[in-house]
């Protein structure tokens, strides 16, 4: 399970780099792209409880570390998606990669607005920033929309390069 | 077997075990915690920004050599004024340590200019920050000013063993001591709104009644040195509106900033100086 992880928690580490250099980029027209749904769907779909949770929560943590948040702040956030992902999901075809981008997106609302939420109040005013959070929201989406299936392409690689068997691992059943 | 019901509701109950067990670790290794992953993910973009430095230079190689000998005289132009700026400086500086010690002066605080290169832009509407290739091992320190060549950039908020986390001045939490140029009436700055596709705007609080600005004619926001974090006089932006504020006592208004601090590729993070002992 250790490897799995760490396999994982890499292909996350490398979601976030290549999300930071994309922001570096469009830090020019301010748009900023946020898609924390989509470090959490695919191991909420695909794993078991422990091994999702776990590389959900160090995918948070990765991201806090460089945010100014409370540390932990996005790491409970994503473990909360993915026990509300883990539960729904023996109601829909999760095998299904469109099925994967359809709840990574509404992962994705659900988070960004809870950060916004969180964030926005501690701001001088609120009605303008809201504009700039849906404008973000909106970029975010079709982002992650773009790159879900090549994110959900790279983690099945990598854990069928370490010899996972994906089929074995859909039980509901905490593991 | 469990029961269904309990069964489903055990993602959340573990949820909120190891929420409840999280807000018991201590503090120092949630902090250790913290730096570990920042530090691991730190040469992956580092990495990144050298090899946007090598894009560039590779980008430069392909001018002519008209446009690099066009280039090489505009700066011979500008070097040839800043020495003499120098001189004039080197002047006034001997002259200012001579007045400080017939007067028996302390010399106020200075600070160590120390440029570096910005590894990363991180603007959302939650908050804004660079991150600069220049850490605990250039001797940065928590709360140094950053400048460039349009005035202030921002504030060191995070020190890492090769890195620095900056704070802008558009970012919400960032609040500065400022004038009007050319006034000495203290004006409170708050970094504000920042629009998608377009320039930042921050906020301004306290304006004596008898300033006026406009986008027309505009007037310019420096720092004005109280605090001590910032040296007097750097542009802050441009005021371009000011309105009277619910009390009636002061006028409150808006600060449009620079354009340029969202295409910065190189800052300089003013170090302080210790203040030197009355000569």
């Amino acid at each position: 399970m250790k490897r799995r992880v760490l396999i994982l928690a890499a292909a996350s580490l490398l979601l976030a780099w290549v999300l930071g250099q994309l922001n570096h980029y469009l830090a020019l027209w301010q748009i900023h792209v946020w898609c924390g749904g989509l470090f959490v769907t695919f191991v909420a779909l695909r794993l078991g409880y422990r091994m999702g949770a776990v590389t959900s929560f160090i995918a948070g943590l990765l991201l806090d570390a460089g945010a100014p948040v409370a540390f932990g702040t996005q790491g409970f956030l994503l473990l909360a998606a993915h026990a509300v992902i883990f539960t729904i999901r023996a109601r829909a075809p999760r095998e299904e990669t469109i099925i994967g981008v359809v709840i990574a997106l509404f992962a994705n609302l659900g988070l960004f607005l809870a950060l916004s939420f969180l964030r926005i109040d501690s701001l001088v005013n609120p009605a303008p920033a809201w504009m700039r959070v849906f404008a973000d929201l909106l970029v975010s989406q079709l982002v992650l929309a773009l790159i879900a299936p090549w994110f959900f392409a790279v983690q099945t690689r990598l854990l069928e390069a370490t010899g996972a068997n994906l089929r074995r691992d859909f039980s509901r059943r905490l593991t | 077997m469990l029961p269904q019901r309990f069964d489903q509701a055990k993602p959340f109950l573990t949820l909120g075990i190891a929420l409840l067990a999280w807000l018991l670790v201590p503090t120092a290794i949630k902090r250790m915690a913290r730096t570990s992953f920042f530090e691991l993910q730190a040469p992956l973009k580092i990495t990144a920004s050298y090899v946007r430095d090598l894009q560039d230079f590779w980008a430069l190689k392909t001018r002519s050599k008209n446009e690099l000998i066009e280039a090489g005289r505009d700066l011979a132009r500008l070097n040839a004024a800043y020495e003499s700026r120098l001189q004039q400086d080197a002047a006034l500086r001997k002259e200012l340590e001579r007045l400080e010690r017939i007067l028996k002066l302390p010399t106020p605080a200075g600070y160590r200019a120390e440029p570096a290169r910005v590894v990363l832009r991180d603007f959302s509407s939650w908050w804004q920050r660079l991150i600069i290739r220049k850490g605990r091992n250039y001797g940065i320190v928590v709360g140094a000013p950053v400048i460039y060549a349009g005035g202030v950039v921002g504030r060191v908020r995070e020190v890492h063993a090769y890195t620095s986390v900056v704070e802008l001045v558009s970012s919400p939490g960032v609040r500065i001591a400022a004038t009007i140029e050319g006034d000495t009436r203290p004006i409170s700055y708050q970094g504000g709104v920042n629009p998608t596709f377009g320039p930042a705007f921050g906020t301004v609080e306290y304006v004596p009644l008898n300033i006026f600005a406009t986008s027309a004619s505009p007037l310019r926001l420096v720092t004005s040195g109280l605090g001590g974090v910032f040296p007097p006089n750097l542009t802050v932006g441009h005021l371009t509106k000011v309105e009277p504020s619910s009390d009636g006592l002061f006028k409150s208004g808006e600060v449009r900033l620079d354009p340029a601090l969202s295409a910065l590729n190189e800052v300089t993070v003013l170090v302080p100086q210790p203040v030197l002992p009355v000569r």
